[in-house]
């Protein structure tokens, strides 16, 4: 879902996790970070709309991803 | 190896988990296992190699795509889901540039390097702690093979042929959506049951399909004459030509039956003498949910919710990832209620807690561990009250023989719901309580029981095994298990009267209520409300639409007085053809 929103922008969209930085943009990246609910995570946008990616993304945190088990 | 001679017919039984009648040729589908090899290219054919790597996943993009429409065809966006998520893995960079990487620098061939990458990623996946993790390292695995196999062969289908029936050792959900595109007829394998995704799988498509066959690969020859019967979970190899009239006159007659249940679906559970009868589903897996529906089912009788801990194989579920499935659930249901039987672990259900006991159907089971664990009482019971919420739901415990246990029970209950006003959390504070009835002591003492719960479901099954004393899984004295004996019938009519004074409604939930040659019967005792895999519910609407109650209760007082189980089969036969409803009976064979 997270890989889905961010493709739409052109920013770079990282996430950072202990040590670890993925690709915000890759599903496996994504899914390999093993975020579980509750861990601490940073994101980091760089590129032209990355204000607008930033909001995007930060939405889809706040609604706890419609998710489903 | 052959040590049956397969010239001549024979039988080989399996479990049905999938209803309808296959008749055509075999096809043996060996699902080859692929060994990787570490093989290294000359550099000469590097861009030959890549190529070939591109094809392969351009191909392999296309099967998933093909396989995600079908399933979202036949059973709704989240089956596909998982599919969708496997093609964009194809094309994420972690995968394909990470994999053209190890072609150009290391000179992997493209086998080798896809399975180094991905089992790079499984090994982080499965390194976690989240068993939804681990369920994703194998789609990653499924992922591989899909690649290899179009790397090494090209199209998996094109060995498959059309109009045949696929006998295998086992087969994933995903061969078998991709397979019913080939239109094959039916499938045998050697292993797995009637809870597991392949046999979902094979109901939701209407693909007639039996597991647990133990060595039908062994038997089967591509190319041999085969008879499939889902209904009763038998093959016939090498069939007689008496033997194929004989089928080929049931298959006709089981579509015949198929066509007027699509048109039951949507009439009123109503006898002939407009009394109403509430048909409800019995769920265990979410990707059942679509079924409720689609059979015409008013609700959920028995969602059983352990199943959601077995398939992560985990003793505990968080009480965020139980409520985030049980409100989905509830909210696809409503307006109709949905009942949550509370975890039933112990008997058959092998407790994950590394506990054994000698005799488990009468140890420790169901309400009696849930009352020793607060921990797992107390996160499920928490998950259900949220859940409350988003629309209807009932709560049903497993295994009560006691009243204090309901006692204890609803002490617990009133603690949560303490805690939700504390917490300021909304809930609904009346949720209906109701006990399983299958042990004889319940069924005995139901007008105790019936002042201090809301609802009665009568499981058939356990109420049969220890009534009867009977271990259906003992081969022994399997034909002893009968579920029409009338010691089993007076205990359910002592249930429902004791109910009915009470003003309490009654649910049968056992195999019986899917049996619509049992449908009269229990109307006839006083029976509210009957809840059976969904896929039975048209055949009993069907029978249930034309009765008349005054004979139903007739009949079933001429079933009490009855000998033995099959007298009463006896006498059921006999109505049913008076009444037009014969079809029924063959569904029983």
């Amino acid at each position: 879902m997270i890989v889905r929103a961010a493709a739409k922008f052109q920013a770079d969209f990282f996430i950072r996790k202990d040590e670890f930085e993925i690709n915000g943009k890759s599903i496996i990246g994504v899914m390999t970070l093993a975020a579980e609910q509750g861990a601490c995570l940073t994101l980091v946008f760089k590129g032209e709309d990355e204000n607008e990616a930033a909001g995007a993304i930060a939405r889809l945190f706040e609604s706890g991803f419609g998710e489903e088990l | 190896m052959n040590l049956v001679d397969t010239t001549t017919e024979h039988v080989v039984e399996g479990i049905g988990v999938a209803p309808g009648i296959a008749i055509g040729p075999a096809y043996l589908y060996a699902r080859a296992a692929f060994e990787i090899e570490d093989r290294r290219i000359a550099s000469e054919n590097l861009e030959g190699e890549l190529v070939r790597f591109e094809q392969a996943v351009s191909r392999s993009e296309r099967d998933l795509r093909k396989i995600a429409a079908v399933a979202r065809e036949k059973l709704g966006e989240s089956s596909a889901d998982i599919f969708v998520a496997q093609a964009l893995m194809l094309r994420d960079a972690a995968f394909y540039e990470a994999v053209v990487e190890h072609i150009r620098s290391d000179r992997m061939s493209a086998d080798y390097a896809a399975h180094v990458v991905m089992s790079h990623h499984r090994q982080l996946l499965e390194a976690g702690e989240s068993e939804y993790l681990r369920e994703r390292a194998n789609d990653m695995l499924d992922l591989q093979d899909r690649v290899v196999r179009h790397l090494r062969r090209g199209k998996i289908l094109s060995t498959i042929d059309a109009e045949s029936i696929v006998v295998a050792e086992s087969l994933t959900a995903a061969d078998i959506v991709l397979f019913s595109q080939r239109a094959i007829l039916g499938t045998a394998l050697d292993y797995g049951g009637a809870t597991s995704h392949v046999s979902l799988m094979a109901r939701a498509l209407g693909l007639p399909a039996i597991v647990g066959m133990h060595g039908v690969t062994e038997q089967v020859a591509s190319g041999d004459m085969l008879v499939l019967d889902g209904l009763t979970g038998r093959v016939v190899i090498n069939p007689t030509e008496d033997t194929l009239a004989f089928y080929r006159d049931r298959q006709k007659r089981y579509r015949q039956l198929q066509k007027e249940q699509k048109k039951i679906v949507s009439l009123p559970a109503q006898t002939f003498d407009g009394h109403n009868v509430r048909l409800m589903a019995n769920l265990e897996f979410m990707e059942e949910l679509e079924l409720v529906e689609e059979y015409g089912a008013e609700g959920v009788g028995l969602f059983r919710t352990e199943v959601l801990f077995l398939m992560r194989k985990r003793v505990s579920l968080s009480e965020e990832e139980q409520f985030k499935a049980y409100r989905r659930i509830v909210e696809s249901v409503a307006p109709h209620p949905t009942t949550f039987r509370m975890l039933d672990f112990g008997g058959d259900k092998m407790l994950p807690l590394g506990h054994r006991e000698h005799n488990p159907f009468l140890g420790w089971r169901g309400v009696r561990v849930l009352l020793d664990k607060p921990e797992m009482l107390h996160p499920q019971l928490r998950a259900i009250v949220r859940a409350s919420h988003f629309g209807p739901l009932r709560i049903l415990l497993p295994m009560v023989t006691e009243l204090n246990e309901v006692y204890a029970f609803k002490e617990r209950l009133g603690t949560v719901y303490e805690e939700f006003a504390r917490e300021g959390l909304e809930y609904d504070p009346d949720i209906p309580v109701g006990i399983m009835v299958e042990v004889p002591s319940v069924a005995i003492k139901a007008t105790r029981f019936a002042r201090e719960v809301d609802f009665f479901s009568i499981g058939t099954n356990d109420l049969t095994q220890y009534t009867l004393a009977v271990d259906r899984g003992n081969d022994l004295v399997a034909d002893k298990y009968q579920e029409l004996d009338p010691a089993i019938l007076q205990l359910i009519r002592q249930t429902v009267e004791a109910a009915h004074a009470c003003g309490i409604g009654v649910s049968v939930c056992g195999e019986l209520a899917a049996r619509a040659v049992a449908t009269p019967i229990l109307l006839g005792l006083g029976i509210d409300e009957l809840s059976a895999s969904p896929i039975y519910l048209p055949e009993v609407k069907r029978v249930l639409r034309s009765i008349r109650m005054e004979e139903a209760r007739a009949l079933a007082d001429q079933a009490l007085q009855a000998r033995d189980a099959h007298e009463v089969t006896s006498l059921l036969e006999v109505w049913l053809r008076e009444h037009d409803c014969d079809v029924a009976s063959m569904l029983e064979a």
